[in-house]
C-alpha cells in the first residue's frame, strides 16, 4: 500500500511537470554536442558541380548578379550588409556550429556575419496560423526525430522550415531565390553511420525559381577539443563595404568612400553643403 | 591522417576567399592580380574579415595606405594565424586581387603573402 503511494505521488509529479522542465534521455538521442566545422567547399554550385536548376527568369537573375560582380559589385547577395543569412544559407556553416537538442526544441547556433540560431520545434506542434508567426531570415522549423534501425535511439531529425523571410541567396555566388518568399526547406540531419563525428545535412529546397527541387548534402565534422574555441563575428564591426541606396562602395584604408567599379559615381550629396554652395 | 589534424591543417575547410564570405570575393579582379611589397600599418584580425592595412610606395615616392582584406578570423585561424601574425611595421610582400575600380582596395590569403625577404609568415600550427 506504501508503495503504491509512492508510485502514485511520483507518477502525479512527473504529469504535473511542465513540459518544458522534462530533462533529455541522452540514451534515445544521437550526441550532436561539441563544435561542428564545415568540411568542404560551402557553395552550392562551385566549380565542376551540377548547375542549379533555375527557371529562365532567375537564371538570368543569377547572370546578373555575376556579372554585377564581375564589374566590381556585391551582386545581391544581402549579407553584404550586414543581413542575417537565413535559410538555407547559414547551414553552409561558414563558421562552428552548435547543436542543442531538448525534448520539445533542437537549438542550432552559428555565428556568422551575426550571432544568429534557428529553433527546429520537436514538440508535435502543427504550422501557425495567420498571426501566429512573423516571417524570419531562419525561417520556423518543425521537426521530428526518426529511429532508422528500430534500436530505440533515434538518429535522424527530419526538419521542415517556411516562413521565411527575403531576401536571401543560396550562397556568396548570388543564386536568388523566387522573390514570392514562398520557400520551403527539408532536411535530414544525421551522423555518419561510419563516424559519429562526422556530420551529415541532406537539404532539399522546394522554390518557384527552381525547375525541380534541388538536393545538396552539407557535411561537418566535430572539433575534438573538449572546449573548443567560439568566435563572435559581428558583421557591423569592421564591415569594409557600405549601402548607400542600393550601390556599393568600399571602405578605404583611412575610412573613406571609395568606388568597387570603374567610373561608378559618388553618392548623391544634395543634402551636404558642398564648399562654395549655400545649403537648400 | 587523424580528425585533429585535419581541422588544423584546414585541410577541411577550403579557405579560398571566395569561398568563405558574407559577400562573394569574385567582386575583385581574381584574372588580373598585382603584386604589392610595403610596410604594415596595421593588422585587423576582426570581424567580419581580417585586413591588412598596407603602406605602400609609389613611384613617385608619396604613400598609399592600401586596404587589403582576406578572410574571417576563423577563416584564418585554421591556417595558424593569429591577431599577433602580423604586426605594425612587417614588410611583407603579397599577390591581391584588387578593386575593379583601381581604388586601393583588394582581397589577399594566406597563401599568397610572404615577408619582404622571402621568408615565410609565421604560424602557430
Amino acid at each position: 500500500m506504501r508503495q503504491n503511494s509512492v508510485a502514485a505521488i511520483a507518477l502525479a509529479a512527473l504529469l504535473l511537470t511542465p513540459a518544458a522542465t522534462r530533462a533529455l534521455d541522452e540514451t534515445k538521442y544521437p550526441d550532436l554536442k561539441g563544435q561542428w566545422v564545415r568540411v568542404g567547399n560551402p557553395n552550392w554550385a562551385p566549380p565542376g558541380a551540377p548547375r542549379p536548376p533555375l527557371t529562365p527568369e532567375y537564371q538570368a537573375v543569377f547572370d546578373a548578379n555575376r556579372a554585377d560582380m564581375a564589374a566590381g559589385g556585391p551582386g545581391d547577395v544581402p549579407s553584404w550588409y550586414c543581413l542575417p543569412q537565413g535559410m538555407p544559407m547559414m547551414m553552409n556553416i561558414y563558421d562552428p556550429m552548435e547543436i542543442v537538442v531538448t525534448p520539445e526544441i533542437t537549438y542550432i547556433l552559428i555565428s556568422h556575419v551575426n550571432d544568429s540560431y534557428r529553433r527546429i520545434y520537436t514538440d508535435g506542434r502543427g504550422w501557425p496560423a495567420e498571426g501566429e508567426y512573423v516571417l524570419t531570415y531562419a525561417g520556423y522549423s518543425i521537426g521530428k526525430w526518426i529511429d532508422q534501425d528500430g534500436d530505440g535511439r533515434y538518429d535522424m531529425l527530419e526538419v521542415e522550415t517556411r516562413l521565411l523571410k527575403n531576401p536571401r541567396t543560396y550562397d556568396a555566388s548570388g543564386i536568388p531565390f523566387h522573390k514570392d518568399g514562398k520557400t520551403v526547406v527539408k532536411e535530414q540531419i544525421s551522423l555518419d553511420k561510419a563516424d559519429n563525428n562526422i556530420l551529415h545535412d541532406k537539404i532539399t529546397v522546394f522554390d518557384n525559381a527552381l525547375t525541380r527541387p534541388w538536393t545538396i548534402t552539407k557535411k561537418a565534422a566535430r572539433n575534438p577539443k573538449p572546449r573548443p574555441l567560439w568566435r563572435t563575428e559581428a558583421c557591423a564591426e569592421d564591415n569594409s563595404m557600405v549601402r548607400i541606396g542600393n550601390d556599393a562602395y568600399y571602405l578605404s584604408a583611412e575610412g573613406q568612400l571609395m568606388p568597387t567599379k570603374k567610373n561608378q559615381p559618388p553618392p548623391d550629396l544634395r543634402y551636404f553643403k558642398q564648399s562654395g554652395e549655400k545649403r537648400p | 591522417m587523424k580528425l585533429a589534424a585535419l581541422l588544423v591543417s584546414g585541410a577541411l575547410a577550403v579557405t579560398s576567399g571566395a569561398a568563405l564570405a558574407h559577400h562573394s570575393f569574385a567582386m575583385f579582379d581574381q584574372d588580373n592580380p598585382i603584386e604589392l611589397e610595403g610596410t604594415v600599418h596595421e593588422f585587423k584580425f576582426t570581424s567580419p574579415h581580417s585586413f591588412i592595412l598596407l603602406r605602400v610606395k609609389d613611384q613617385d615616392g608619396s604613400v598609399t595606405v592600401w586596404n587589403l582584406e582576406a578572410g574571417s578570423p576563423t577563416a584564418l585561424s585554421r591556417e595558424g594565424w593569429t591577431a599577433k601574425t602580423l604586426k605594425a611595421g612587417d614588410e611583407v610582400r603579397l599577390t591581391v586581387e584588387p578593386l575593379r575600380s583601381g581604388a586601393p582596395g583588394g582581397a589577399w590569403n594566406v597563401n599568397k603573402i610572404k615577408y619582404k625577404d622571402g621568408g615565410p609568415i609565421a604560424v602557430t600550427h
